[in-house]
């Protein structure tokens, strides 16, 4: 009888070991994301689903976390064996190259070939997603991340105020400064800004800068280039532009004790000023509180001062996508970032207010949404997007800041933030 | 002639003595007539540990988690100090390289100037206002006296975070503090002495962002100070200030001559724990200023050692800074006990 039972478990186990192998092996994959609200949450999910059921063996198990603990996060736990197959990535010196010079990430060039990533989107975004292999140079070698949002920074406007004043969208530099008086004679704030919080004077006013500079210089001091320079005469000009700016009231009075997600917000939202110059994540919130936003806010980009037809305008692709260097799925990895980052996900992602990296089905021309969309799509296929400067000056908000409340002079800056900069090399 | 005799006074008197910093009343008359009082406990306690390894035993288990969660963390982060380490890959020993890199670095030196500035709102303010308090309160019997004593506490036992977003608030732009001075009409008067502006963006304003968030700190640890001094006040035997009456001393003669040599062991006790506090303040910071903005104005030590450390993976340089700040805080507490101990030995 006990023979009988062995037998029997023994039977037994030969049996479920035949199972396994004659199926694909049940493989859990680990996936990290920055998707933490209620209603992304539910859209990953969907997309989840949809990929479990392409592929019936995969369990996906997914962890959110916002995006400054996934940037802490990362190091450590791509240095675990159990650690996320597939994590999103910030990027920059010290997001992706130090990923990739403790040999955490795995280059994705092969399967950029295999799925045609590289036709996603225009060429000089997937620099921003590219390091040398020894995470030293940025923006050249292999491609370690894919991205499914993308983000420009332009201005949110109020088109009832604009009517009210008899303004139009502006389209040269002359007419936005003219418009800056326009609406400030109507009683309103020109342009709402809070410079409490540090990072939203670099997207101020590096949104100033990129309309004075061009791409190259950019392109060299971001990707620290050999010639790669800050002290040019466009971030001087761009710093006196700042300067008068303020001087002259055009932005919220008392910005610098306003933080960005309130005071900031409030002011846009509660008509005190006609223009908002921010990025454009804040779409979905600006369509959830305005009434009819999608009819009466309006989005456009800020001009070019050096007369160029499209302005070069601060933007990139959100976090990608990239495969721990020590896992054992690295295929079924890039399987599920080819569905997270394909067009499946741009339309899903595009419903909940997102911009996605690649142009959706469907969208209405003339709303907010679809204004969005349409400064995006102009700039990244004339290849003029340009940068956040604290991918490689982390610190710039803080001499920004010296800047704007005439602690240093605008050469000043530009040598501050160069000595920092040569200092981090 | 009054002085002298006051000193004398004070000699006689039984002296509160404070070990460690840490007992803030203590009576040792008080205990040794409790023991004598139960024979059993004196019993047992004169009974010896038959050996060292008895007692062992009883410290092990303190021991271990000090070991394990205090002494080894000090000791890496001295090690880390000394290598070039991302927080994650394999660190690099490079002498003292990181230290010598700390005396050049502009942003470090002025933190640990912020940290001193600081420490006005964080020591000698809050102890000015704690002697002022407790000489109000001791000498005058006032009605519900434990809720004052209890709500001007409050403070102390917040969190810091809490506090921070509180302050950060009434701070606000359109917050409370610029209404009440438009309201009162303060605002116009300040206004046209060009002592104000328009709205004035008290934590992001290059001027008023680092008193404000002085002031902050002063907030927090007045109370700690109250308290310690309220203690030590009740030690002061009354005796004293019968004597002092009789001579005919004014009330602030009697807090001169009398409350404060009687807190003086107080004092330093206070002196040491807030200025720790001053020196190694971070969350306050991080709440109110956002990483020690506007530019470098309220940056402290402990931001960047956490900058340096988790956001630019410098965590052998964050190591390094670690170190230099606990140096100092090692060393001025030091002096003081030192001071302390004379000071206990000669009365």
């Amino acid at each position: 009888m006990k023979k009988l039972s062995l037998l029997l478990v023994v039977a037994l186990l030969v049996a479920t070991m035949g199972t396994t192998t004659a199926q694909d092996e049940e493989i859990t994959l680990v996936v990290w994301d920055n998707f933490t609200r209620e209603a992304e949450q539910e859209m990953i999910e969907e997309l989840n689903a949809m990929f479990e059921e392409m592929n019936p063996n995969v369990t996906i198990q997914r962890e959110a976390y916002d995006t400054s603990d996934l940037t802490q996060l990362a190091p450590r736990a791509l240095s675990e064996d159990n650690g996320p197959d597939v994590i999103m990535v910030n990027q920059g010196f010290s997001g992706m190259g130090a990923l990739v010079e403790a040999g955490l990430l795995l280059p994705l060039n092969d399967y950029a070939d295999q799925y045609g990533w590289w036709d996603r989107y225009a060429e000089g975004l997937h620099a921003r997603n590219s390091f040398s292999e020894d995470g030293t140079e940025f923006g050249t070698g292999n491609l370690y991340s894919v991205s499914n949002t993308a983000e420009v920074v332009g201005i949110y406007y109020h088109k009832s105020i604009f009517e009210e004043l008899g303004l139009e969208v502006p389209t040269t530099w002359d007419e936005f400064v003219s418009a800056l008086t326009t609406i400030q004679e109507g009683g309103y704030t020109p342009i709402v800004f809070g410079s409490l919080d540090g990072w939203p004077a670099i997207h101020t006013w590096g949104a100033i800068q990129h309309a004075y500079s061009d791409l190259a210089t950019i392109d060299n001091f971001m990707y620290r280039a050999a010639d790669g320079t800050f002290e040019t005469e466009a971030n001087v000009q761009a710093a006196e532009t700042m300067l008068g700016w303020i001087e002259n009231g055009y932005f919220s009075p008392g910005f610098e004790g306003m933080d960005y997600d309130n005071a900031t917000y409030g002011a846009f939202i509660g008509f005190e000023g006609a223009m908002w110059l921010t990025g454009s994540w804040m779409t979905g919130s600006i369509v959830e509180d305005v009434e009819d936003a999608e009819a009466t806010v309006g989005f456009f980009l800020l001009p070019s001062a050096a007369g160029e037809e499209v302005p070069l305008t601060i933007g990139g692709v959100g976090l990608g996508y990239g495969i721990r260097a020590g896992t054992e799925h690295a295929d079924i990895a890039a399987a599920y970032i080819d569905l997270i980052t394909g067009p499946e996900a741009a339309n899903l992602l595009f419903a909940q207010g997102y911009l996605p990296a690649i142009t959706p089905e469907e969208y209405e021309s003339g709303t907010l949404t679809g204004d969005v969309i349409e400064a995006w799509e102009l700039i990244s296929s004339s290849n003029k997007v340009g940068h956040y400067l604290d991918w490689t000056a982390p610190d710039i908000a803080a001499d920004i800041q010296e800047m704007m409340a005439g602690e240093v002079s605008p050469d000043e800056f530009t040598a501050n933030v160069q000595e920092d900069y040569e200092s981090g090399e | 002639m009054f002085k002298k005799i006051m000193s004398q006074a004070s000699n006689s008197s039984s002296e509160p003595t404070v070990k460690h910093g840490v007992e803030i009343v203590s009576t040792p008359s008080f205990s040794e007539r409790l023991q004598s009082l139960i024979p059993w406990r004196r019993r047992t306690s004169a009974v010896p540990f038959s050996s060292g390894s008895q007692a062992l035993l009883f410290i092990l288990p303190g021991l271990i988690i000090y070991v394990v969660f205090v002494l080894f963390p000090i000791i890496g982060t001295i090690r880390y100090s000394f290598m070039e380490w991302t927080g994650f890959t394999e660190p690099e020993w490079i002498g003292l390289d990181n230290y010598r890199e700390l005396m050049d670095d502009e942003d470090f030196i002025k933190a640990i100037q912020n940290n001193f500035f600081f420490s006005i709102f964080y020591t000698i303010i809050p102890i000015l206002i704690g002697l002022f308090l407790v000489s109000l309160m001791s000498r005058s019997r006032l009605k519900g006296m434990f809720i004052f004593r209890a709500g001007l506490f409050v403070p102390q036992v917040m969190s810091p975070v809490v506090v921070g977003i509180i302050w950060r608030w009434l701070f606000d732009y359109s917050g409370p503090i610029n209404r009440a001075l438009s309201i009162t009409g303060l605002q116009g008067v300040f206004e046209s002495v060009g002592l104000l502006r328009r709205v004035t963006p008290w934590l992001g304003d290059f001027t008023y962002a680092p008193y404000a968030v002085g002031m902050v700190g002063t907030w927090v640890e007045y109370g700690l100070c109250m308290v310690l001094f309220l203690a030590g006040i009740q030690s002061i035997s009354e005796e004293l200030y019968d004597a002092a009456i009789v001579f005919g001393a004014n009330p602030l003669q009697q807090f001169w001559f009398v409350t404060l040599p009687g807190l003086r062991q107080h004092v330093l006790v206070a002196f040491v724990l807030t200025f720790i506090a001053a020196l190694r303040v971070f969350d306050l910071v991080f709440v109110l200023t956002r990483q020690g903005g506007p530019g470098r104005e309220t940056i402290v030590t402990s931001i960047l050692v956490y900058k340096n450390t988790f956001n630019l993976h410098r965590a052998g340089y964050g190591a390094a800074m670690a170190v230099v700040l606990a140096t100092i805080i090692v060393v001025i507490s030091a002096g003081v006990f030192w001071l302390q101990s004379r000071d206990s030995e000669n009365a």
